[in-house]
């Protein structure tokens, strides 16, 4: 299963991310994500630094389950992907022009809440050797829109 | 209890990352551990182990909490960009009570700014236990705002300003301007509560248009209602959405949670478009007397530290209130007949509504409840005898006046007159003269009516 196009677009529209494991022992933890596109694969990669997101790269190596819910501020629009064979690997440099672009769109979208251009700097100071890469294929998602609907499942393609 | 987490933190050092600027997230898993993630609406602080966290819809993170009970949350500093992680256990849910009223009105803030009035209801508080705490590592910190005012130390200065006081009036004025001096709080209304009657009335108020003294509320649902009703500060940050706020003197009242008690009412003052309130109760001996409500023109004007601030001066000022009766005994009181000065002009028509001693000077509404009680008995005895002076021990012990037994307030309701009389510029005016003692001056001839409804 892939993305669908209006999926694929609010990826690149300015979203924050979040990111999500659990541990065998039930533990669930989160992080903030930097960026998450669709790869010719179909698969989704979602890059986070491995200084803010150690628990979540943890569990995701120890289970291979992941979740990400990405949320546009403008209007809420908020969806998220869940996967269960998720690989964890090293980001680097390749992703740090991804990395940007999605900081400049996200600093965009926030800035119409007065937050300055610093504030969103202060979450992406991640080196490129921090940059790390979660692949999984999205197996579900859901709308996560606050209002009726908020919790549907909603088709992949 | 042990309330100091990894790094050092505490949840009340981090109390600011939940004032609703950033949402926090909350991750959960399901029994057979499939991870979720989504934004939540509010997080509120309970105590050093505790938070409050919006429940708003039934999805698929509440199924997931309410078959592990685990959950992690974080949580962003609006101003730093610094960030916390937290390890939570679901205790329970509240539906009503203070931490309810407070995310509450915390969530109707925050609605409102966000334009989703509609959609965001409260359900319940959810209580978790908080496990583990962490600061999120690798985050290029930005400096810490400027604090608008050094709070701790203006509010010893203003505390220390209050002890001073020896009497209400100076009291009274001396936190009102205090506020706006020391704490750069420029609106503020003080309301006192009024269990006979349900009611509020406004003592005073400081930086509006009108004062407003005496007008009365009864106690509703809103932000002053809610701090009195549970006894804890209510304070909302964002108020963008203005058309779901009223603009005139009886919407304001419905703004406020309230409704004008009376059909006569007297003006309430109250800023037009505010963008933040805090409504902070007057506590003392285990009792709400009033509410302490302050307004800006500012978005999150006010925060935890406010809260703080404003508890300790409320409460400061509720026991000094509820203490200020004459220590010494008040002199006897000496029924002579002073002199009088000339009474001149049309005769002034006072009329008493007796079923809840309201008064009218004229046809203009002044006062009513034991306010008004007192100024007809005061004017009875004037114009029966002549008598002008009064001592407060002897209204204390009337029995026609029925005082609240436990909270007396005399010299509250006292000032209440005296000010609504003064603010009217009427023909009665009431001054002190003496410890424990008050004197009348009319300057009109009087008419008494007293009318049974």
């Amino acid at each position: 299963m892939a993305l669908t196009s209006d999926m694929v677009q609010l990826l690149d529209a300015g979203v924050a991310h979040q990111v999500a494991g659990c541990t065998n022992a039930g533990r669930p933890v989160v992080c903030r994500g930097l960026a998450a596109q669709l790869e010719a694969d179909g698969r989704l990669v979602v890059i986070i630094s491995s200084l803010s997101g150690f628990e979540v790269l943890d569990a995701v190596r120890e289970t291979g389950r992941v979740a990400i819910n990405v949320t546009l501020p403008e209007n809420f629009k908020s969806i998220s992907l869940l996967g269960s064979d998720a690989i964890v690997s090293a980001g680097g440099a390749e992703f740090r022009e991804l990395v940007t672009n999605r900081h400049a769109a996200f600093q965009a979208q926030l800035s119409r809440y007065g937050f300055p251009p610093e504030y969103t700097g202060a979450w992406y100071a991640a080196t490129d050797e921090q940059l790390m890469a979660i692949r999984f294929t999205p197996t579900s998602a859901r709308n996560q829109t606050p209002g009726p609907g908020a919790g549907n499942s909603l088709e992949l393609k | 209890m042990n309330a100091v987490f990894e790094d050092g933190l505490s949840l009340f050092a981090v109390r600011r990352m939940m004032e609703g600027v950033v949402p926090p997230s909350l991750a959960t898993a399901s029994a057979d551990h499939v991870p979720n993630v989504g934004y939540l609406s509010l997080a509120e602080y309970v105590d050093p182990l505790h938070v409050a966290l919006s429940y708003q819809f039934f999805n698929r993170s509440r199924e997931n909490v309410l078959a592990t009970k685990r959950a992690s949350l974080t949580l962003d500093d609006p101003y730093t960009g610094a960030g916390v992680v937290l390890q939570l256990e679901y205790e329970r849910t509240e539906t009503e009570g203070p931490v309810f009223e407070r995310l509450r009105a915390k969530l109707m803030g925050v609605a409102s700014h966000v334009g989703m009035d509609n959609v965001f209801h409260l359900r319940g508080a959810d209580i978790y236990r908080v496990l583990e705490m962490r600061r999120v590592p690798g985050r290029k910190e930005l400096p810490a705002a400027q604090p608008r005012v050094d709070l701790p130390t203006n509010s010893r200065l203003l505390s220390e300003r209050m002890a001073n006081c020896e009497d209400l009036a100076s009291l009274l004025d001396t936190l009102l301007c205090g506020l706006g001096e020391l704490l750069r709080i420029d609106y503020a209304m003080l309301w006192l509560f009024d269990s006979s009657q349900a009611a509020l009335t406004l003592l005073a108020s400081r930086g509006y248009d009108i004062d407003g003294a005496g007008a009365e509320i009864s106690v509703g649902e809103g932000i002053v209602g809610t701090a009195v009703r549970e006894g804890v500060p209510i304070r909302v940050g964002h108020m963008m959405n203005m058309a779901t706020y009223a603009r005139a003197a009886r919407e304001r009242a419905g703004t406020l949670g309230l409704t004008p008690a009376l059909k006569a009412g007297i003006a309430l003052p109250g800023l037009k478009e505010p963008r933040s309130q805090l409504a902070v109760p007057l506590r003392a001996r285990g009792r709400v007397l009033g509410a302490l409500l302050v307004e800006s023109k500012h978005d999150q004007y006010f925060g935890y530290d406010d809260e703080d601030a404003l508890m300790m001066l409320c409460g400061q000022f509720a026991v000094a209130m509820s203490l200020m009766q004459p220590t010494e005994p008040e002199p006897a009181v000496t029924p002579a007949v002073s002199a009088q000065p000339p009474q001149s002009g049309a005769p002034l028509r006072l009329r008493r509504f007796s079923r809840d001693n309201s008064i009218f000077l004229d046809d203009e509404y002044l006062i009513r409840g034991v306010a008004g009680a007192i100024l007809w008995k005061l004017v009875g005895e004037f114009t029966r005898c002549g008598r002008r002076e009064f001592s407060n021990r002897e209204l204390r012990l009337a029995p026609e006046l029925r005082l609240p037994d436990v909270q007396d307030n005399l010299e509250v309701r006292l000032l209440l007159l005296q000010r609504r009389l003064a603010e009217q510029n009427a023909a009665i005016q009431l001054e002190k003269c003496g410890r424990g003692r008050m004197r009348l001056n009319v300057v009109r001839p009087i008419v008494l009516e007293s009318e049974p409804r």
